[in-house]
């Protein structure tokens, strides 16, 4: 009797032990991580920010994509805001589209915040921050850009407005428009 | 002097005083509901953040308290905008209540198993069988080696 609960309890331990591993190698691999320049860039579709439906990033392949992650708690994205807005009227007409994704964010103050800087581009919103984790996504501003086939071209991990990163933008923009 | 202060404090209740009685429950305060609330960026309570995204969290909570809004109203309408992951502590529904009863169980069947240990081992120690002979032969030989033994005293 007292071997059979001995070999019950020691079967349960080597379980829970088996467990707890399984979840380690979980977790290990299923982090997120930044896709990198070549991939396909993850899909998605998201709520429209202070509009009703939705916006699929696949709905858009085809056409090059500028996608801007931002928060209106973010102060280096104020400054950028007008940069990306000025460069998506420079080159809707060339067939790329800007998407911004809110960040992290309460949905009256970016609704705000696109009101002040005057956006015009889509607005999509990520409040549980689902989308930008399958992004890599810790800190905003981040922009991707995507090709036509929805592969990434330039990921800029800061303001596009930074000295490194405003000339890699503009080539990025111009590969992917090609 | 006495009349300007006396004013001064009328004034003041004058002011206070509705605000106060616009609730019809007791105010929540900012210092429980940081403690309640995540802040998304960096993974801790608002209360251990400085981030600007647990600022922006703490202004609109601060706002709604002062409108009269519960605890619970104000954490439906963080969830709403950022998920349930912004609530510190998980609900007490669904898939969610194994959270809050794993570890009790957890706890009850280690204590089980402690007992269970401590009663096999005080029963053991009771019907402790007497130590062997240290010699560890049986009688037959003992005796035997005990007479071979008498021929060299």
């Amino acid at each position: 009797m007292t071997g059979r609960l001995k070999l019950t309890g020691q079967l349960l331990a080597l379980a829970c032990v088996a467990g707890l591993l399984a979840l380690l190698v979980w977790k290990l691999t299923h982090q997120e991580h930044a896709p990198r320049v070549g991939a396909v860039a993850p899909g998605f579709t998201l709520q429209r920010l202070g509009g009703p439906g939705t916006v699929s990033l696949s709905s858009y392949r085809g056409r090059p994509v500028v996608l801007n992650f931002w928060a209106s708690w973010c102060n280096p994205c104020k400054g950028e805001a007008v940069v990306l807005q000025r460069d998506w009227t420079r080159y809707r007409s060339r067939g790329v589209v800007f998407l911004g994704v809110d960040y992290h964010d309460l949905a009256p103050d970016a609704r705000r915040f696109i009101g002040a800087h005057e956006l015009t581009f889509p607005m999509l919103e990520d409040g549980s921050g689902q989308v930008t984790g399958r992004y890599g996504i810790h800190q905003v501003p981040e922009t991707y850009v995507l090709s036509r086939q929805g592969r990434v071209v330039a990921h800029l991990a800061g303001p596009i407005t930074a000295p490194g990163f405003a000339a890699d933008f503009r080539d990025a923009l111009a590969k992917a428009a090609a | 002097m006495i009349l300007r202060f006396a004013a001064v404090v009328v004034a003041a209740l004058a002011l206070a005083g509705p605000a106060a009685a616009a609730c019809s429950h007791p105010r929540t305060s900012l210092t429980y509901l940081e403690g309640q609330v995540m802040c998304p960026t960096c993974h801790t309570t608002l209360d251990q953040s400085n981030s600007a995204a647990a600022q922006q969290i703490e202004r609109f909570i601060s706002q709604k308290i002062a409108a009269c809004w519960t605890s619970e109203r104000i954490e439906s309408a963080l969830v709403a905008n950022y998920g349930p992951a912004i609530l510190a502590a998980p609900p007490h529904k669904g898939f969610d209540l194994l959270a809050w009863w794993l570890p009790i169980v957890g706890v009850l069947a280690g204590a089980l198993v402690l007992a269970f240990g401590v009663w096999r081992w005080s029963r053991r120690g009771g019907s402790e069988p007497e130590e062997p002979s240290d010699s560890g032969l049986d009688e037959e030989t003992e005796r035997r080696l005990d007479d071979l033994l008498a021929r060299f005293d």
